[in-house]
């Protein structure tokens, strides 16, 4: 409600402008560059003390001018500068468009109606260079020349950034996941994963993107909770004449093609799945275990975006874009999964998964610009993500546990069927308001995500090497030490988000701005799960473990006196309701609550012609609830545990204009980091081989308990320092450097507990984590044409750091225990080098042909993957090396021709803990289900035909 | 504008929708099964009828007593906190709602029990089922302080089920008495992984008296140690689903006059550990699970049926004397690595003696030692005395107040 009424507001406010004077407005664009739109030049009503640059569109405005002539001086550096006399009448808009170039002027007025945005890899740069702070962008442009189908792969060709193989995990500068945050259009976007804080970037088809940005260095717009960089998505929108592309797409993975792929019954092609209005009970009673046919792998893709503009007489203009693309993609991994702790405790050296992943996108944004001044913006996104994964684990026969019952040498064999659905929902109300001294800028919107994962089925057997011997009097048995070691398991998540922003930018003088600004956000998260188990009566053995539907039959169902061969187990039964053979009540519920709200204040100071000064306060409040019923913790299983906190925030950042195109930038600044739920609610999610759960103690101490190295806080303090140097040598080269600085107080890690189960628990591990490196980045043009356009350019960026963080030797919470035995670390996701290079060549001597290949290089070090407590060693993620190549066609207008072969090294993905007995390869408790595995490479055609 | 868009995208979601099948039937349950026996009767001594009484789940910071020959209820965590004692009398039986795992019976640090049963009134902690199974419940859980080795100095660890504390330096700690007490039925799975034993001692002191027990018919192991140092004379384990007498996180009490008996399901007759592998042993000065085990008869199903009767891994040492092994395709399977400063020394244990076994006797055993430590020994430098082993005499002490042999 409080939003609606700041929207009635503003409405009002952006209508009642005055009519006793005239106003100039138009558009600058780029002779250099296609006519894209220029932006950030200057433009001055020559012998007046006015002056405007030009916006990220081009687009520049005079209002409340007195009638009469005036003569427009524009300007921007390298270009020509050009004065044009103009005329302003009461009541009447001017427009002056211009094209501004760097020879010799044509000093045509055209009105011209082209799209243009912040696509163009120039235009971003141009961005970066006047920006006020530091900030890294990647366009649409550089997307599809790099062959970088989302903005996961986006993000992590940007300089110090690099993403973990097979999860979505990406780290900026060594922070993972839980110092990032994610938005979309400045406003706050929602995770689509339980385990995670930011949402999967890889949900982001290139359609949507516009450009993708990391700000890594604090500004006070900018939430508290960040640490090592926002990430921010802006969508696409379009503003021109009209058009419709269609595309169409095929794809092998060298690894999948010819594998017969498996995939959970019950689930559709297109990634969705029907039964979430069921109880669990009736869908594990209507349904088997046994997986289906999962297609032939040959990855498809279709997609198509449309758009649409309307001028009205009276100067406003209404525009449509909308998209709409699905992809599909098939993978396959052989290689082990191993649970090594001190000893080995189960290890399938010969294991297979394959896997199914859909992503369905549509986004539509409707752009209202009511005149130059004032434009609102609504956009829509819908996302359905599935995963749909079949393993199999000691496919050889040859699985080892260490607890197995019928024989702990040989033969230990399971299955994990798992299908993971996202649904999310974004819808943004956004609004931009122009004024003579003053410019408004605002967005609210509402956010739900959807995580489901239905009807996991997880199955073990014993003695599976007599699957293997030919001998049918031979066979395989169930494993079932624990009624839930063969098992069927249900997860459902809701996240409910309003967040609303508003900036009102205010430049009483020509060299100061002052920024404020209201941040709000209110967000909540429901949890539960609940698992049934299969107790096997009749353990005779089983001829055939992927058969199993005709063992778990309705008519085997043991409801009295043993004549069944099964049973089914709950582990929290109905009130006077059996736990055998009933539905039951979820085993966990939690219930997160985040509230917070903000003001910020910052002003942008010129000092002269070469600094710019932005101090920054921000004051936030936030308070974190969260209630809980979790299974297995006695009488604390239900509980719950608040925090909240008033911080203020300064932050200061300094550009410096050397000389023309040369700055340095500095910043400091202090920010903290929140705890998500999932690291405070102590429910333990198990997946095949691991098991993960959440520490209140996170938030805080409780009266009456007694603690060790537990600190009363509910948040870590961090100390962020940036400096860095750019060089724009041409409007498309860059020569940067930088310097970096984090302290982190009260860091999180997530390290095994000491809790006789061997659960990972999150705990604020030591007293600080410090961070510092540096990074470089350079962009060339080797060969350019006449028309000083690039033909072959490279671009290298590294980042080389040292982190380190100091361990307790022992900590005593109110549920959990650690200890360590080293007393410092290096920081989980940190490779000390992280490198990213493109190779680009892109021919123009051709008329109705644009060739582009590009090489694309990336790289990290070795890094720890998770940190080692107690006598445990390190699991470490070792360094990969990807290269991909893509070659794009663009015949003619309307045709492109697309070829890409991506992961040519095809390099071996690997997990090892550091023990005693030399470096033992593990399965990751972060990535996927094995390790020791290849991707295979993938090779794929695109046809793409805008009408 | 923004309903339409909805509309298109919720007509979009239906058409992909349609490619996933359904067909899940609705079911409804008639349940004519009881399962809170709550106002049944029993006869336990008396012979008038009497109604069960419940003990509410809670944390109790002031004494329990439950009082002769009476019949109790329980249906959640009752949970005994330090200063707190738990007095169970003669003849009593205790019956847990069979719900599974949430239902047990700790005793803190800092707490006791006294159970003080006879061979003619045992106490029995039993499922209220109809129709009891292995399963049902909990079972009995005593923290104490005695050390353990998955920490170091005077930490604590907590436990499986109920994240309770356990451990310290306090070799004489007493939890109390155990005396002619048997559990049932228990092992409730607490979830996807960890189950409830019939007997758990976490960090349990040599001044706590544990004098015949037995765990009958339980889901999980019927009696496990996580370190401590508590001596347990007579002691029965009869068709336990896991492992019958499991330790670990260097137990270094006493193990005397043992019987256990293997059920058609079945893991390990003792499986030992030196420490808790997931952790790592980080007692300083170092010491490992090193139990006295004495006069015990192992029983399984016959050497035909692949089974173990001692597990010995992850570096535990143990002192066993006069062992009867009866029915196993393998006596003793001995697992470690090479080294005595390797992480799991247990070879190192059979060349110091630390790990020894003395007069044995194996009958229907096909291999009495199982070498996996990569250390070079023999079987008579491991076993001295094949053929002297007699066991206990359980007839004779385990008479009256056990079942299921």
């Amino acid at each position: 409600m409080r939003y609606f009424i700041l929207f009635i507001a503003l409405l009002t406010v952006s209508f009642s402008n005055a009519q006793d004077t005239g106003s100039i407005v138009g558009k600058l664009t780029d002779k250099e560059y296609n006519n894209e739109p220029l932006a950030f030049a200057n433009v001055l009503i020559k012998g007046t003390t006015k002056g405007t640059t030009s916006d990220f569109d081009g687009l520049y405005g005079f209002e409340s001018l007195a009638p009469g002539t005036y003569i427009l001086q524009f300007s921007f550096v390298g270009y020509e500068t050009q004065e044009i006399p103009t005329e302003v009448v009461v009541g009447k808009i001017t427009q002056v468009n211009v094209i501004m170039g760097a020879s010799a002027a044509s000093l045509d007025e055209v009105v011209i109606t082209t799209t243009t945005k912040r696509e163009s890899e120039t235009a971003l740069l141009l961005e970066q260079k006047k920006a006020v702070e530091m900030k890294q962008s990647i366009g649409a442009q550089e997307l599809s020349r790099k062959g970088i189908g989302d903005a996961a792969g986006a993000v992590s060709k940007i300089s110090g950034v690099s993403k973990q193989e097979g999860s979505s995990n990406v780290y900026v500068r060594g922070l993972g996941d839980r110092y990032l945050n994610t938005t979309l259009n400045g406003l706050s976007l929602p995770s689509n994963d339980v385990n995670k804080k930011n949402i999967d970037l890889n949900l982001f088809a290139s359609d949507v993107i516009e450009n993708v940005s990391i700000s890594k260095a604090y500004s006070s717009k900018y939430y508290a909770d960040f640490s090592a960089g926002n990430v921010n998505i802006s969508s696409k929108d379009y503003s021109g004449n009209g058009f419709f592309d269609f595309g169409i797409g095929t794809e092998i993975n060298t690894n999948a093609i010819g594998k017969d792929f498996v995939k959970s019954e019950g689930t559709g092609h297109f990634g969705f799945y029907n039964r979430y209005e069921h109880d669990p009970f009736s869908v594990i009673i209507s349904h088997g275990f046994d997986p289906v046919n999962g297609g032939t792998p040959i990855n498809t893709s279709f997609g198509g975006a449309f758009g649409k503009s309307f001028n009205f007489k009276n100067g406003s203009k209404l525009s449509f874009y909308g998209t709409g693309s699905f992809e599909n993609d098939f993978q396959y991994r052989k290689g082990s999964n191993i649970d090594y702790t001190n000893v080995e405790k189960k290890a399938f050296e010969t294991s297979e998964e394959f896997e199914y992943g859909t992503t369905t996108t549509a986004m539509a944004s409707i752009i209202y610009k009511v005149d130059n001044n004032n434009t609102f913006k609504i956009n829509s996104l819908f996302v359905n993500n599935s995963s749909d994964k079949v393993g199999y684990f000691g496919i050889d026969g040859k699985g080892r546990n260490r607890d197995a019952i019928a024989n702990t040498d040989e033969g230990f064999y399971q299955q994990n069927i798992q299908f993971n659905e996202n649904l999310i929902y974004v819808n943004q109300l956004l609004g931009t308001h122009k004024f003579d001294k003053l410019d408004i800028d605002w967005g609210f919107g509402h956010n739900f995500v959807n995580a489901h994962e239905p009807d996991r089925k997880r199955l073990s057997f014993e003695n599976y090497q007599f699957a293997l011997d030919n001998d049918p009097n031979t066979n395989p048995i169930f494993y079932s030490n624990v009624d839930f070691d063969n098992q069927r398991y249900f997860q459902d998540i809701q996240d409910e988000e309003l967040n609303g922003r508003l900036n009102l930018a205010f430049k009483p003088f020509e060299t100061v701005k002052i920024n404020i600004g209201y941040n709000g956000r209110s967000k909540e998260r429901r949890f539960n799960n609940i698992r049934y188990g299969y107790d096997i009566i009749d353990n005779s053995g089983i001829a055939n473990v992927n058969a199993l539907n005709s063992f778990f039959t309705l008519d085997n169902l043991n409801l009295k006196d043993n004549q069944g061969t099964y049973e089914i187990k709950v582990i929290k039964p109905y009130p006077n309701l059996s736990n055998t053979n009933r539905p039951g009540q979820p085993e966990n519920t939690y219930k997160g609550k985040l509230d917070i709200y903000a003001g910020y204040l910052n002003t942008e100071i010129g000092f002269g012609e070469n600094w710019l000064v932005i101090p920054g306060i921000r004051v936030e409040s936030f308070e974190q609830y969260i209630e809980y019923d979790v299974i297995n913790l006695g009488v604390n299983g239900k509980d719950n545990i608040s925090a909240s906190d008033v911080l203020f925030l300064p932050s200061l950042s300094i550009k410096h204009s050397l000389k023309e195109d040369h700055n340095i930038r500095f910043s400091a600044s202090q920010t903290i980091s929140l705890p998500e739920f999932k690291e405070v609610a102590p429910f333990v999610y198990e997946s095949v081989s691991q098991r993960i759960g959440g520490n209140p103690d996170l938030l805080g101490q409780k009266p009456g308990e007694t603690y060790t190295n537990v600190k009363d806080v509910s948040y870590s303090k961090i100390l962020n320092l940036d400096l860095k140097y750019e060089w724009f040598v041409t409007k498309s080269e860059l020569i940067s450097l930088g310097a970096f600085y984090k302290q982190i107080e009260d860091p999180v890690n997530q390290v095994v507990a000491f809790d006789a189960t061997g659960t990972q628990r999150f705990f604020r591990t030591g007293d600080k984590a410090k961070i510092m490196g540096v990074e470089a980045e350079i962009r060339k043009n080797i060969i350019t044409n006449e028309d000083d356009e690039s033909q072959l350019s490279f671009g290298i960026n590294a980042t080389y750091m040292h982190t380190e963080q100091s361990l307790y030797s022992n900590i005593v919470g109110s549920n959990f225990n650690v200890s360590f035995v080293k007393d410092k670390e290096e920081l989980q996701g940190a490779s000390p080098l992280i490198i990213n290079t493109d190779i680009n060549y892109s021919p123009t001597n051709f008329n109705n042909y644009d060739p582009t290949a590009t090489l694309v290089f990336s790289y990290f070090s070795d890094r720890i993957d998770a940190l080692g407590s107690g006598q445990l060693g390190n699991v470490i993620e070792k360094g990969i090396p990807t290269l991909d190549f893509i070659l794009r066609n663009k015949i003619g207008e309307t045709f492109e021709i697309n070829f890409a072969a991506k992961n040519l090294l095809n390099p071996t993905i690997k997990y090892i803990r550091e023990t005693n007995q030399g470096n033992i390869i593990v399965t990751s408790p972060n990535g996927k289900d094995v390790s020791n595995y290849k991707k295979g490479m993938n090779i794929g055609l695109q046809l793409k035909y805008s009408f | 504008m923004k309903n339409n868009l909805f509309l298109v995208l919720a007509i979009t979601a239906l058409l992909f929708n349609s490619c996933a099948s359904d067909d899940t039937a609705d079911i409804y349950i008639t349940d004519n099964s009881v399962v809170n026996n709550t106002t049944n009767n029993t006869n336990t001594g008396g012979n008038e009828e009497e109604e069960d009484i419940p003990i509410n789940a809670a944390e109790y910071s002031s004494d329990l007593v439950l009082e002769a020959n009476k019949t109790y209820t329980i249906s959640g965590p009752v949970i005994m906190a330090e200063g707190a004692t738990l007095v169970i009398n003669e003849g009593v039986t205790i019956k847990a709602v069979a719900t599974g795992a949430d239902v047990y019976i700790a005793i803190s640090q800092g707490a006791q029990i006294i159970a003080n049963g006879t061979a003619s009134k045992p106490i029995v902690m039993t499922s209220g089922d109809a129709n009891p199974a292995a399963g049902q419940w909990g079972g009995l859980i005593l923290l104490g302080k005695a050390p353990i080795n998955s920490v170091t100095g005077n930490a604590t660890s907590t436990s499986e089920i109920g994240s309770l504390p356990y451990g310290g330096t306090d070799n004489a700690d007493s939890s109390g008495v155990l005396r002619y007490v048997r559990v049932e039925y228990s092992g409730g799975a607490a979830d996807g992984s960890s189950e409830n034993n019939g007997f758990s001692f976490y960090g349990v002191g040599a001044g706590t008296t544990v004098d015949y027990i037995q765990a009958y018919e339980g889901a999980d192991d019927g009696i496990e140690f996580f370190g401590g140092t508590v001596n347990v004379n007579h002691a029965v384990v009869i068709n336990c689903q896991d492992d019958s007498i499991d330790w670990t996180e260097g137990f270094t009490g006493s193990i005397t006059n043992a019987y256990v008996k293997h059920g058609a399901e079945h893991d390990k007759g003792f499986e030992c550990d030196g420490y808790n592998t997931d952790i790592g042993n980080l007692s300083n000065p170092k010491f490992w699970s090193k139990p006295t085990v004495k006069d015990v008869t192992i029983v399984g199903l016959g050497s035909g049926t692949g089974n173990e009767a001692v597990r010995l891994r992850a570096g535990t040492q143990g002192i066993f004397d006069n062992i009867a092994i009866e029915g196993f395709e393998e006596g003793f399977d001995l697992d470690g690595d090479v080294g005595a400063n390797s992480d799991n020394p247990t070879g190192t244990g059979v060349i110091n003696g630390d790990l020894d076994v003395t007069n044995v006797t194996f009958t229907d055993v096909t291999t009495k030692m199982k070498n996996d430590t990569g250390e070079t020994f023999t079987e008579a430098d491991f076993i001295t005395g094949d053929g002297n082993g007699t066991g206990t005499d359980y007839a004779a002490w385990g008479a009256g107040w056990t079942v299921g042999n």
